[in-house]
């Protein structure tokens, strides 16, 4: 298997999201405009339950990690003045990876079904220290009038260039994405299959655990940044506990398996519940229907279902000629290492 | 044997006066051994006797309710799993364990990164895997193989981190009789390749005769006996322990 192969599902979803840089110069609507941007902040916060779901952990934190990330951004921006987007999508990221860090060390030593619960308690936990520190967060008023983000000293004010920005932060949290996951592929694959062979085998598990979970924070956080910039507001309810549903949603329906399977699912369910708009608040009902489906009839989620599909097409039609050489030998990897 | 002659040596493993209790069960209590650099020692007993728990504590994964470990002269007793295959203490499991959907040459790949392994031991690997019949497999997922070479592979994985000891967890059973002759070979590569010591834990007697110049009989949690298979298997004590599994291996 050559290396590109090996990572089809990466290149294929960052070229889609680089692809996305088009839409604001082929149509000026604002109901595509708002739709692609709520895509691209959900693409983004995906992507981090893709890294934590790559190990094997199901979290619910990923709106409370958002909400470090855009009030972090917001405070920059209202309060010291800070309006670089490039320094604000950094800042969204070390945020919460930095507040993730101690919390990584403490309860990854979680597992299953307790390390689920606490996620879940984090985003309730964080949402009560913004509604009792307004001083900072603007309590439950939240952050209101966060200025206009600038790209090398150029005012990003209009919905295109917003919209832009999005779809840069997405394009960004995919190549982290792709990079940690392919760096630390072999260590997640191991841990996300079976931990105690893989602890007997030498390998340090909390260690890709908390490098796993506090880039799954940044990420969040990037995507935390993105939604503030778009609503130009911090507040609590852009981040509740039920929204966790909606990331965990649009990577499992998507397909858990690849890196595509969070940009289609986030850009099929989200652009499905703007088309129903007028019954948005179904969508969450919707969701957890379609979340059954897949677990009790396509586990590979979309992404995975149509690959099982097209192997099986492609092996049918070529299956005399195709027939893969079974005899390799190891010196081959002794290479590819 | 005692451990004044040997204590603090590279490469040799103390166990002394060691206990595990879950809650009020007392699995086993005060074992102490020592396992020499190179050496081979057969662990038998009943099922229940404790042997599994045992490998479980040496190996780390569980820590010991009393007692010290020592290993190159250090206490190891408690640290993590990890750790302690980083320092060279390796297991085996009693049941197939392998990286299920990953290929048997990406189960290897791992073994050698997570171990920290010299790239060089893929040319060691090459020779046993031919051996066990698992070279012209290595493209294959490893849950597709049969049984016996899913167990064969988790032996080659344990080798692959390039052990100093050994703890091999029943390394023949499921193996069909003429794939049992495979695990001697197995452990007569290991040695020869690593130097490294070995400690099994099996209820098939031909192979702990055939390998073990020592053996440790556990019983109900404590050592009945202890010396070579021929003086200790004779001793009317370990056959009245042992009677029942001994005349179902020969049946079998």
């Amino acid at each position: 298997m050559s290396r590109l192969s090996q990572f089809s599902s990466e290149i294929a979803a960052i070229a889609i999201i680089g692809l996305s840089f088009l839409i604001p110069f082929i149509t000026d609507s604002p109901f595509a405009y708002s739709t692609h941007n709520l895509i691209a902040v959900a693409v983004t916060a995906a992507f981090s339950v893709y890294i934590m779901l790559r190990m094997d952990l199901m979290t619910f934190a990923v709106p409370a990690f958002m909400a470090v990330g855009g009030y972090a951004a917001a405070i920059a921006g209202l309060k010291f003045g800070i309006v670089d987007s490039f320094f604000l999508t950094a800042l969204s990221f070390v945020a919460p990876a930095v507040v993730a860090l101690p919390l990584g060390i403490l309860l990854l030593r979680l597992r299953g079904i307790y390390f689920v619960l606490v996620t879940f308690l984090l985003t309730q936990i964080l949402q009560l220290l913004i509604f009792e520190t307004p001083d900072l967060t603007g309590g439950t008023n939240g952050l209101v009038g966060m200025p206009a983000t600038t790209i090398f000293g150029m005012e990003l004010a209009d919905n295109k260039s917003v919209l832009l920005l999005a779809i840069g932060v997405a394009f960004a949290a995919a190549i982290i994405t792709a990079l940690v996951s392919g760096y630390l592929r072999r260590e997640f694959a191991a841990i996300e299959e079976n931990e105690v062979l893989a602890q007997s085998l030498g390998l340090v598990v909390w260690r890709y655990k908390v490098i796993g979970f506090v880039v799954a924070a940044g990420l969040a956080g990037m995507a935390g940044f993105s939604l503030v910039n778009m609503l130009l507001t911090a507040h609590p309810t852009s981040f509740s506990p039920q929204s966790s549903v909606n990331y965990i949603a649009y990577t499992i329906i998507g397909g858990r398996g690849s890196m595509l399977g969070p940009v289609v699912g986030a850009t099929l369910l989200v652009w499905m519940s703007s088309i129903f708009s007028t019954h948005g608040e179904f969508s969450e009902g919707l969701y957890g229907l379609l979340i059954m489906v897949v677990v009790l009839a396509a586990r590979g989620g979309i992404v995975g279902t149509v690959a099982a599909l097209w192997r099986r097409l492609t092996r049918n039609l070529g299956s005399e000629t195709s027939a893969a050489p079974i005899v390799g030998t190891v010196k081959e990897v002794a290479h590819e290492r | 044997m005692s451990a004044d002659g040997s204590a603090g040596r590279a490469g040799t493993l103390e166990v002394n006066t060691i206990s595990k209790n879950f809650g009020g069960l007392r699995v086993f209590n005060e074992v102490s051994f020592t396992l020499a650099p190179g050496e081979l020692m057969g662990v038998i007993g009943p099922n229940g006797a404790g042997k599994t728990t045992l490998i479980n504590v040496i190996s780390g994964k569980l820590a010991p309710s009393a007692g010290s470990i020592k290993f190159d002269g250090r206490d190891i007793g408690g640290l993590p799993f990890h750790t302690l295959s980083r320092l060279g203490l390796v297991r085996s499991f009693q049941q197939t364990n392998t990286f299920k959907s990953a290929t048997l040459r990406e189960n290897l790949a791992r073994a050698i990164r997570f171990s920290g392994s010299p790239p060089s031991i893929w040319g060691k690997l090459d020779g046993m895997l031919r051996q066990f019949d698992l070279a012209p497999r290595l493209d294959v997922p490893s849950d597709k193989l049969p049984y016996g070479l899913q167990k064969m592979l988790g032996l080659v994985l344990a080798y692959a981190t390039s052990p100093r000891v050994l703890l091999l967890d029943e390394p023949a059973a499921g193996l069909e009789r003429r794939e049992r002759q495979q695990v001697d070979a197995f452990v007569d590569a290991a040695r020869a390749d690593h130097g490294c010591a070995v400690l099994i834990v099996e209820h098939d007697m031909d192979l702990i005769k055939r390998l073990c110049p020592r053996i440790l009989v556990l019983d109900a949690g404590r050592i009945l006996a202890e010396g070579a298979p021929a003086e200790v298997l004779a001793r009317p004590d370990v056959i009245a322990a042992y009677m029942g599994i001994v005349e179902g291996e020969e049946a079998a």
